[in-house]
């Protein structure tokens, strides 16, 4: 009596073409960006010499060169999910970076305590943005912006401008080690956060309250959701991992310096909006901004393994976010129509 | 309204539907349709929701072109791709959803995609605001060409709507549930526009789920069901019975839910002198568990206003709110979601649903904190959410593939069903419903109704702001009537009549003013 087939089973007779078409179409939309890195897979597979691209070890860099903007890009998708936009990840890891090496090299802070403070910061800088946005209102490019700014004072006020090196060998370990099965480390732990960020974001209260506010913010009111808590959290939660990605990346780098994180936030935004084009209908999710940030670093190995010039590997980076995201929006309004 | 006898004699119809058929996906939305449009008259387009009306006013539209069949205007066979094609050939359109410009104001509005511009390519002003002058005094305006839209009430946008469509020197103007959001007072005064237009050779096409004012003001009549043409009337009166069986298929037989021996139980809300420093001036009211209570009056009288502030989603400044003998005053709905509360809003796809979510999400998402492993473990068991979301839309029988299914495919009623169905997984020990059959077919219509009297009679108490007298007359105990922002008036059981109600709806509370 309800939620039966409403088919009806005589449709068979409108034309089988044109259905084919519509499921052509709505392959193409969802899993566009998935086939066009397989065939970026197999393009340098074969172009690249000795098919040195297939390489394990190969394969395992650009894993590992992924890792870091994974964890920002992951992290900002829970804001653009909840409905908002922030400017100041870039700004936060290159904070993160500076803090943790300076508070180890020139306070003498032990490496967990070190990483805590700073992580506990990234947490403070996404709440000052929450507040800003969710409770006084602030439009949150302004906010963010505001706030991002604000950060890139603080950096140059703590180190002084000064790149901040000589830090303990179990500090640099940390994003250089390959502890387990020799895999790097990077790759170890963007899987724990990228996980533990999935499961926070499809399978927990939190997580449905965060999209239910990016959905229809005046609908989730009313059902009872805490909307600014929502976008509290899911800021706090990008300034969280932003502070991961920056104390890798001076781990990583040997040292903390005063713009070393800036590039991610816009490497970052092109992988969430390059993942909204994948797999679910113009929706920001995890997965996707993860498939978002292999496409562009395969895309960069492979031009490089083949022996394009650098400022090619920057147009395909543009070229791919604009050309997949339209992509993906043609095919769904036509497959729609 | 144009003499029947005459206008029958017009061979050529302004608009000639020919086996007209349109699938989405696997969904046959209409099948075979044909019928014809007369020119000058108001052809009343009737039927269930999604029984087909909006699909085929928008194949007319160019906004979704049939698969197969032809569209004939003036006997010629056109073709209609896009909207601007059906712009040229003089059909306007004006759809539930207002498509006036914020901000803009009155003229920018009816000017909006008229080329008409200088030698130097700007917008050439003059003509057109002669032309708007011309209109307005046409439509009667109330008010300047420079007032800003949002300023208007909503009858008055439909005005600026209709005089666009007039600017455009429209034939057609096709109006999808323009009377749906209007009070009584100013769904009469479009009427009478609408035969003034028709008087003056316009045709008017009419949708409208108000099945009064159809067999009112429509010379013609055409009824949908499940994609198909099921009646057409030309040029004849129909009782409101006859298109009711034409809707639904079948005789529909008025439910007697027996308030007379209702058993009333303890007070659970009390409402006293609430005001919110605007809109609600002096609103008093007691919902007893298991009572369906209603509150009418007009659009604008302060209604929605009222329950929003009880509800913690705007704030009362004078007053007070009793729940369960405490007094509350909540900040923000979660608030009274935590305590008991529940609301349907009025609003439905800007405020009641998540049109890109799945059904079971927008069932859920109230009741979260149930779903989780444990406190310690916070994760939500989603197959259980499924299910449980599976149950509660087969109890109000929301008509859909799978729970997995998105809202936003959903027709108007089962939208409203989805919306229902939130409150009933726990149900709150006290639910309100702001319009919760506006926009509603008459069958599904009545389902809705039946699943607000079965959760009264498990002891919710309800509250049901409508604007619909017949409604709260086939469905509550108490009947409250609020006229700018105070309760002018209670009525209960047998009192409870359209004329006692539409009679307290145009009192002034001065002359009445404790009236029961």
């Amino acid at each position: 009596m309800s939620l039966t087939e409403s088919a009806s089973p005589t449709e068979v007779d409108g034309a089988p073409a044109a259905r084919r078409q519509r499921t052509a179409l709505l392959i193409i939309s969802k899993y566009g960006t998935l086939i066009a890195m397989v065939i970026l897979i197999v393009i340098f597979a074969i172009a690249s010499p000795g098919g040195s691209f297939l390489q394990p070890l190969n394969l395992l860099a650009i894993l590992s060169q992924s890792a870091l903007t994974a964890i920002i890009a992951c992290g900002v998708t829970l804001v653009l999910v909840a409905g908002e936009f922030d400017l100041s990840i870039g700004y936060t890891a290159s904070l993160a970076g500076v803090l943790v090496t300076g508070l180890m090299s020139n306070q003498g802070v032990p490496i967990p305590l070190a990483i805590l403070i700073t992580v506990v910061a990234g947490s403070v800088i996404g709440l000052v943005n929450g507040l800003l946005v969710a409770k006084a209102g602030v439009n949150a490019v302004v906010a963010t912006l505001g706030v991002g700014t604000a950060v890139v004072g603080v950096s140059f006020g703590y180190s002084s401008g000064q790149p901040i090196v000589s830090l303990p060998a179990a500090f640099t370990a940390i994003a250089l080690g390959r502890s387990v099965l020799g895999v790097p480390n990077l790759i170890w732990l963007m899987v724990i956060v990228l996980v533990i960020l999935w499961v926070l974001l499809n399978r927990t209260p939190l997580g449905f309250r965060i999209q239910a506010t990016g959905a229809n913010r005046h609908a989730a009111a009313l059902a009872g959701v805490r909307t600014d808590r929502a976008k509290i959290a899911a800021f706090v939660i990008a300034g969280v991992c932003a502070a991961i990605a920056g104390i890798l990346l001076s781990s990583q780098l040997g040292s903390g310096m005063v713009s070393s994180g800036d590039g991610y936030l816009l490497d970052a935004l092109a992988a969430v909006f390059l993942g909204s084009a994948t797999l679910r209908d113009g929706k920001f999710h995890i997965l996707g901004t993860l498939i978002g940030v292999l496409i562009v670093n395969i895309g960069f190995n492979g031009l490089g393994l083949v022996g394009t010039p650098t400022f090619f590997q920057f147009v395909f980076k543009g070229g791919i976010l604009v050309f997949a995201v339209a992509l993906a929006t043609i095919a769904r309004r036509y497959a729609r129509s | 309204m144009t003499d029947t006898s005459t206008s029958a004699n017009q061979a050529v119809p302004l608009i000639r539907f020919t086996d007209v058929s349109k699938s989405f996906g696997g969904a046959q939305a209409l099948r075979d349709i044909s019928f014809e449009i007369r020119p000058g008259t108001v052809h009343g387009l009737v039927g269930a929701n999604g029984a087909g009306k909006s699909t085929l006013i928008r194949c007319l539209a160019g906004v979704n072109p049939p698969d197969s069949g032809s569209i004939e205007i003036d006997g010629e066979l056109v073709d209609i791709p896009n909207p601007q094609a059906a712009g040229e050939l003089g059909l306007a359109f004006i759809h539930q959803e207002m498509s006036l410009i914020p901000g803009w104001d009155v003229l920018r509005n009816m000017s909006l995609g008229m080329p008409l511009v200088t030698a130097g390519g700007l917008i050439d002003w003059r003509p057109m605001r002669t032309k708007a002058l011309a209109v307005a005094e046409r439509l009667g305006f109330s008010f300047p060409l420079s007032r800003q839209v949002d300023d208007l009430s909503t009858a008055d946008q439909w005005l600026v709507l209709i005089g666009r469509a007039l600017m455009a020197d429209a034939r057609l103007i096709a109006m999808d549930e323009p009377t749906a959001s209007l009070s009584a007072r100013e769904a009469e005064r479009l009427h009478a526009i609408i035969r003034d237009l028709v008087a003056s050779g316009a045709t008017v096409v009419f949708v409208s789920h108000r099945l009064d004012e159809v067999t009112d003001l429509c010379d013609d009549i055409t009824v949908f069901r499940d994609g198909t043409v099921t009646r057409r009337v030309v040029g004849e009166r129909l009782r409101k019975a006859e298109l009711v069986s034409a809707i639904v298929g079948k005789d529909l037989e008025i439910p007697d839910h027996g308030r007379d021996v209702i058993d009333r139980g303890d007070e659970v809300l009390r409402i006293s002198s609430v005001g919110d420093g605007r809109m609600v001036k002096d609103a008093s009211l007691v919902v007893n568990a298991g009572e369906v209570v209603g509150i009418g009056g007009l659009v604008g009288s302060g209604r929605s206003e009222l329950i929003k502030a009880v509800y913690g989603a705007s704030r009362f400044t004078t007053g007070s709110v009793s729940f369960d003998g405490k007094n509350v005053a909540f900040r923000h709905p979660s608030e009274a979601v935590a305590a008991g509360f529940g609301l349907v809003p009025e609003e439905r796809r800007a405020e009641g649903l998540f049109l890109d979510e799945s059904i079971a999400f927008n069932i859920n998402l109230a009741r979260l904190d149930s779903l989780v492993v444990s406190r310690l473990l916070p994760f939500l068991r989603l197959s259980r959410g499924r299910s449980r979301a599976q149950a509660v839309a087969n109890q109000v029988t929301v008509k859909a593939r799978s729970v997995s299914a998105l809202a936003g495919t959903l027709s108007g009623g089962n939208q409203q069903k989805v919306a229902i169905a939130r409150w009933l997984i726990d149900p709150p020990r006290v639910l309100i419903l702001d319009e919760p059959s506006r926009g509603v077919d008459v069958g599904a219509r009545a389902e809705v109704h039946d699943v607000i009297r079965a959760l009264a009679e498990r002891g919710a108490a309800v509250l049901v702001v409508s604007s619909d007298n017949e409604e709260l007359v086939a469905l509550c105990d108490t009947v409250y009537v609020m006229v700018e922002g105070r309760v002018s008036g209670r009525l209960a059981g047998p009192e409870i009549t359209v004329d006692h109600l539409t009679h307290l709806s145009f009192e002034n509370h001065h002359e009445r003013g404790d009236a029961a």
